[in-house]
């Protein structure tokens, strides 16, 4: 092995490699699936929801487990 | 620009603590929000909320700051540069991406915390978006460090011109990185 991958690469082609090409793809696919996940949450709340209500905290219903406070 | 070795050693144990430690302290964020979805008990709820908000502000935000701070830094100063080699880039582009989202993000674990404190029994509300943000990063963060350490081969075309200047300038480039022993580079 002539040169190993802890120096800077001189000697491979000026194309772009494969696994950038591969990892590309995956990772616009894997973007995609995160906005389209976190656009479709329905416990999808925030400081930016409080100002279409005027209420605060009243975005973000609990689910209440009948667990009381001591 | 370039470090003296003892500065550069520094910089990069820093950098490597800083990237680790957000590793970490994602992966116990990450703990928090699954023990409040699986034990549903307001007091753990409450806990893992403020314990979450804290862990955020507090250890994970600056740790990712200090991470990609301190790694633009590190890659200026050695000859893997910034925009050279594809690992670094990609690197350069998760950690933006990561910290931007963190960013974006933190206001909203804020504001799920506040309710929390305020609330006798379990909100669950939010807990499942908690899971998807520190799950995501995590992966980013996983990558990063899997770059970091296989250093994949691939100069980008600006790398490729970068290397044409310095070879027509320079008559001998070096032959080693010098983050590394030579025993190593020249095996």
């Amino acid at each position: 092995m002539s040169q190993t991958h802890l120096e800077p690469d001189r000697g491979s082609t000026g194309s772009t490699p494969r696994w950038v090409k591969m990892f590309g793809i995956i990772a616009l696919v894997l973007v995609l699936l995160f906005v389209i996940l976190h656009l479709a949450d329905p416990d999808r709340h925030g400081p930016r929801r409080d100002t279409q209500s005027g209420e605060p905290g009243g975005q973000a219903p609990p689910i209440a487990q009948g667990v009381q406070q001591p | 620009m370039t470090m003296a070795p003892g500065l550069r050693k520094f910089v990069l144990t820093a950098h490597v603590t800083s990237s680790v430690g957000w590793l970490g302290a994602v992966v116990a964020y990450l703990a928090l929000a699954v023990a409040a979805l699986t034990i549903r008990d307001a007091q753990t709820v409450r806990a893992a909320w403020i314990a979450m908000e804290l862990t955020g502000w507090f250890v994970i935000v600056p740790l990712a700051l200090a991470s990609l701070l301190i790694g633009l830094l590190q890659s200026l100063s050695t000859p893997w540069g910034l925009f050279r080699h594809y690992w670094v880039l990609v690197k350069l582009l998760l950690t933006v991406f990561a910290a931007i989202i963190l960013l974006l993000h933190m206001p909203t674990v804020s504001y799920f915390a506040g309710i929390a404190a305020e609330m006798d029994s379990a909100n669950l509300a939010g807990l499942r978006g908690e899971l998807l943000h520190a799950g995501g990063g995590l992966l980013v963060l996983l990558v990063t460090t899997t770059l970091s350490v296989y250093k994949p081969r691939g100069m980008t075309p600006y790398g490729w011109r970068k290397q044409r200047k310095e070879s027509s300038s320079i008559p001998a480039p070096p032959s080693h990185h010098p983050d590394y022993p030579e025993d190593e580079s020249t095996r």
